[in-house]
């Protein structure tokens, strides 16, 4: 029996896993803004409030009041879907990340199993907006980019099912239960897994190395080339949402969740994921973007035949 | 066999350097300037505006024939025990090529090419400038150097 007060406590908690995200992207664009900024030997935005964390708002702001265009030959439905598509997966991938002891949306048996078929559906945001726009940069973009997120899924998913035969267990909070004792990082098995997941999400999301989705140098912006306004704040809230999202999966797949000494649980979580979120910034302002056909033989060629070898040498392991 | 694992080892080695190069510059210190809050200080030889010294000026005109835009004017007045006194010393801004040529024949060093940079005017007669006035650059000279 579903009663007013269990409807008016399920929309405050989605309203405020809403205001975190949005929270969440603006503070992760200042930050990424800053570190590409301290790399360089610059100060990144200094003017809007104290050393610039205003910027984000301002920006948005703006992209608020902006013209919203549509190119006159595009696919109108299409077009006008591909930003929800971009941002909705990725809230939808909240409900199940554990937060805290008790902090968490709904706990499903098949947690990480729904994770990673939400997520999927992010490349056809790509795929719609390159379709979409009807320009050629943003098709070859969208092409690029789902052939490259369909390659890249193979490794990731072989890496999360290799922490799966560990945890014996689907559920985002058994998981975590499971490393109570050591967190599967230590494992040497899972080490390597972690470091596949992380090369694979950095992938999945589209960021250097990796960005050839989003290459300046030769797609202009990419399947985002002709988006404006709100719609392109949405690809831009969608990306690092989606940032923050691998982050804290292989948070809560790798590094023990929640779990830490002293400190209460849920910063113990937003510590982790924040540090693999500055990592992932680290590494986009480090390294030049790889070319199609590295990137793809990196996949099939490296990832994925490492990914299975060490799938099979962690079911070894795990019959004695 | 060999050669692909050795490929990747050595490519991770060389990620692994690469990311270290960038932790460092992290903190290392910041090399731009918050421009314009600070401003980086003009080198010795720059060549801003012209600019005068009134009492050094003995009036040769040297500055004057040797402008090849015609962009300085003087005029001066003979007084009774027939000294030369300075009467106006005009500088059209917006012909000056910036050459220096005034700083290098002047015997006295009276006229010389101050530091100034920047220099926009929202009207045209606020480039034609009286070098004789004394606050004549006082809109454009609120530099703050680092």
């Amino acid at each position: 029996m579903v009663t007013l007060l269990d409807v008016i406590i399920r929309v405050l908690v989605g309203i405020a896993v809403l205001g975190f995200l949005a929270g969440s992207a603006m503070f992760l664009i200042w930050l990424e803004r800053k570190v590409s900024a301290h790399i360089q030997n610059r100060y990144g935005p200094m003017r809007v409030g104290w050393h610039g964390v205003l910027q984000a708002v301002a920006d948005a702001v703006k992209l608020l009041l902006k013209e919203n265009i549509v190119p006159r030959e595009a696919d109108k439905l299409v077009w006008w879907l591909a930003p929800f598509f971009a941002v909705v997966p990725s809230v939808m991938a909240f409900a199940v990340v554990p937060f805290g002891k008790h902090i968490i949306v709904q706990d499903l048996n098949i947690g990480i199993l729904y994770i990673t078929a939400v997520t999927s559906i992010c490349v056809l945001s790509v795929f719609m907006a390159g379709w979409g726009s009807n320009n050629k940069y943003a098709m070859l973009s969208a092409m690029r980019s789902a052939a490259q997120i369909i390659s890249y899924e193979i490794p990731l998913t072989i890496a999360v099912v290799t922490v799966l035969m560990f945890a014996n267990t689907l559920s985002m909070q058994g998981i975590v239960a499971s490393q109570a004792h050591r967190w599967f990082i230590f494992h040497p098995s899972l080490a390597l897994a972690f470091l596949i997941y992380m090369i694979s999400a950095t992938a999945e999301v589209n960021r250097t190395p990796f960005d050839i989705s989003e290459a300046e140098s030769e797609l202009v912006a990419g399947f985002h080339t002709e988006y404006s306004g709100m719609k392109f704040a949405m690809f831009f809230i969608g990306e690092y949402t989606n940032v923050f999202i691998v982050s804290a999966i292989a948070t809560t797949l790798f590094l023990g969740g929640w779990q830490g000494p002293l400190l209460p649980s849920p910063i113990w979580f937003l510590a982790k994921t924040y540090t693999l979120v500055f990592v992932l910034m680290w590494v986009r302002w480090t390294f030049p973007r790889v070319r199609i056909d590295q990137l793809m033989g990196f996949a099939w060629k490296v990832l994925t035949p490492i990914a299975l070898a060490n799938l099979a040498i962690a079911g070894l392991l795990l019959l004695k | 066999m060999i050669r692909y694992f050795s490929n990747l080892g050595r490519g991770f080695v060389s990620l692994i350097k690469g990311l270290v190069v960038t932790f460092k510059n992290i903190f290392s210190p910041i090399i731009t300037l918050q421009y314009p809050k600070e401003k980086q200080a003009m080198t010795a030889r720059y060549r801003g505006l012209v600019d005068l010294r009134p009492d050094r000026c003995i009036i040769c005109y040297q500055c004057v024939r040797i402008c090849p835009t015609g962009c300085l004017a003087i005029s001066h007045k003979v007084q009774e025990d027939k000294k030369r006194t300075l009467e106006r010393f005009d500088y059209t801004m917006e012909l000056c090529c910036f050459c220096g040529l005034c700083e290098q024949v002047c015997p006295k060093s009276a006229i010389y090419m101050n530091k100034l940079y920047e220099v926009t005017a929202y009207s045209r007669d606020k480039l034609h400038i009286d070098l004789l006035n004394p606050d004549k650059y006082a809109e454009w000279s609120n530099i703050v150097v680092k």
